[in-house]
């Protein structure tokens, strides 16, 4: 059953030792703590990150991501800059003790610089055996971290040409796999919205992510559901499949008792069937769709 | 390496030398300035408006007919990755061909052969012909620029191309991220200990920028540091919009490994 739903998105440079010493969309990184930080509120038994990935299935619940493969010179762990102030740490719930001393020696975080409650666990990947994540995956489990989310998680990757149909059953899988389950699911809109985004401009990119974050906004999760998985790939939107795994595992959550229905829903579905939400963030600064959003049932 | 541009929309300077008399003016300035090869294109790198191979041809060929004629003993390199247009390139004087999309037309090696040109074997990871990278990632950037440029230049060997006319480029910011062309660059020696000539093509690059805070208009600084390095790691050709400024960090740098005397070695000598 879910609990809490949350989107966020993927841009590597969430981690923020990635920006070098600017400190970039600190609004973007901050809601997407937002976002997780009330997913966690839930109490989950497990939280579930969802993600595009080269195959769909599970990864290793203990992989990070990979700074080094965005930035070589991060290879030995060591912080470029004191990347403290970007960093959105979770409300205390990381204590010293959850780093093991040889993961994170204490000279490599100097303690003025990274007080204890900041510790960025993203700093020292190389440290974690577990192999590096997909990109979207490893975002996820850096939020978590960040969070101090140090209970359960399962990790799932999901191809990105994977048919709807297919992202709605696994969604509805991941939702029955624990009595309280918590679903991230990080995926970006697309990635042609100006002249110097990553795939050029491209006018149906605007409407379509317009679109995306009013299903969103409404709860609407057929609407997610019927996305158009074509033009979600010529538009290089690459989080479609994680969001089509968020609308199956939420239309699987029976409605919480005294739900009450937002005004500007629809009258032509039943309201309670439509999850509380909450749009965080909705824009495109660097040309890619961002989105942050909470779907509670 | 001077870099001739045939385009309205290049990224840097654009359309400089988009008027035949100014990018001819432009050529003799070069020259005067120090550049031994003159590299010619017709195409953008970055993502614009279709340049078919016709006009790509229309915008270099008779230029390259003029300066082939004006300068008969200069280098001239032909920056293209359609065979179809390094032909008619090729047929019209050019020396080497400067296929900076890595081989994505891999018909571009025979022409090369067909000619007895010169060919540039770069590294763009998965990009396609004016496309950005996007989130590129690797496990070791060098380890895959090395695959790929040795591959390619194995591929030039097979397909005729003189082992002396081979040259390799790890392509900055093609396909990387400004963290990738740091590490290339630290790590240039890499490459140039595989004995391929080395191509460095940084000139107000992102890259240089991005690390600087730097605009396109105060990246010279950047880009002759890059280039020092570069000279100093064994690169062998140094692709420039600044020849003077180049020619000038090179020399110096050459000096230093002593591979040059001083011009004029006066002081404390009387």
């Amino acid at each position: 059953m879910i609990v809490a739903a949350a989107i966020c998105p993927s841009p590597p440079l969430l981690a923020p030792e990635l920006t070098g010493q600017a400190d970039i969309l600190p609004e973007l990184r901050a809601a997407s703590a937002a976002a997780v930080a009330r997913l966690l509120a839930a109490a989950p038994d497990v939280v579930v990150v969802a993600g595009p990935a080269e195959t769909t299935g599970p990864c290793d619940p203990a992989g990070r991501l990979s700074l080094a493969s965005f930035a070589p010179a991060l290879r030995q762990g060591r912080p470029l800059a004191d990347n403290s102030k970007k960093r959105h740490a979770g409300p205390a719930v990381a204590s010293p003790a959850v780093i093991p001393s040889a993961v994170a020696p204490s000279a490599v975080i100097p303690s003025a610089v990274a007080p204890s409650a900041v510790i960025p666990s993203a700093v020292a990947p190389s440290a974690v055996a577990a192999p590096p994540l997909p990109l979207a995956l490893g975002i996820g489990a850096m939020l978590l971290d960040d969070a101090g989310y140090t209970g359960p998680r399962k990790l799932h990757g999901i191809a990105e040409g994977e048919p709807a149909a297919t992202c709605l059953a696994l969604g509805r899988q991941l939702a029955a796999s624990a009595p309280r389950v918590a679903l991230l699911a990080v995926g970006d809109g697309t990635a042609r919205r100006s002249a110097s985004a990553p795939g050029y401009l491209d006018e149906r990119a605007a409407p379509f992510d317009e679109a995306v974050a009013r299903a969103v906004r409404e709860g609407d999760l057929p609407a997610i559901a019927a996305l158009d998985t074509a033009l979600a790939a010529a538009l290089l939107a690459a989080g479609r499949p994680a969001w089509q795994t968020l609308a199956g595992a939420l239309s699987a959550a029976a409605p919480q008792a005294g739900y009450r229905a937002a005004e500007h829903q629809p009258a032509d579905r039943p309201a309670a069937s439509r999850p509380h939400t909450a749009v965080l963030y909705s824009d495109a600064p660097l040309g890619v769709a961002y989105l942050v959003a909470t779907l509670i049932p | 390496m001077a870099i001739v541009n045939r385009t309205p929309d290049s990224f840097y300077r654009p359309g400089l030398t988009w008027d035949e008399s100014a990018a001819l003016e432009r050529v003799h300035a070069v020259i005067a300035e120090g550049a031994d090869i003159l590299d010619v294109g017709g195409v953008p790198a970055k993502p614009g408006p279709e340049v078919t191979v016709a006009e790509e041809i229309r915008r270099v060929v008779p230029f390259i007919e003029r300066v082939r004629s004006a300068h008969p003993g200069l280098v001239i390199s032909a920056d293209t990755w359609r065979h179809e247009s390094a032909r008619a390139m090729c047929a019209a004087g050019a020396d080497l061909i400067n296929d900076t999309w890595s081989a994505w037309d891999p018909a571009i090696a025979e022409v090369a052969a067909e000619f007895g040109a010169g060919l540039v074997c770069s590294h763009v990871g998965t990009l396609t012909p004016r496309t950005r990278p996007h989130r590129p990632a690797f496990t070791d950037v060098v380890t895959d620029v090395l695959d790929r440029v040795l591959l390619l230049a194995e591929r030039a060997l097979k397909a005729g191309v003189d082992a002396d006319r081979i040259v390799i480029d790890p392509a900055h910011d093609f396909g990387k991220n400004t963290w990738h062309s740091l590490e290339i660059t630290a790590r240039l020696s890499e490459l140039t200990a595989t004995g391929w000539p080395v191509l460095l093509s940084a000139s107000h690059k992102d890259f240089v920028g991005e690390t600087l805070g730097a605009g396109l208009d105060d990246r010279l600084a950047g880009t002759l540091a890059v280039t020092a390095v570069g000279a100093w790691l064994g690169a062998r050709v140094f692709r420039a919009h600044d020849v003077k400024e180049t020619r000038q960090a090179l020399d110096m740098i050459a000096s230093i490994k002593g591979d040059r005397p001083p011009a004029d070695a006066v002081r404390a000598l009387a």
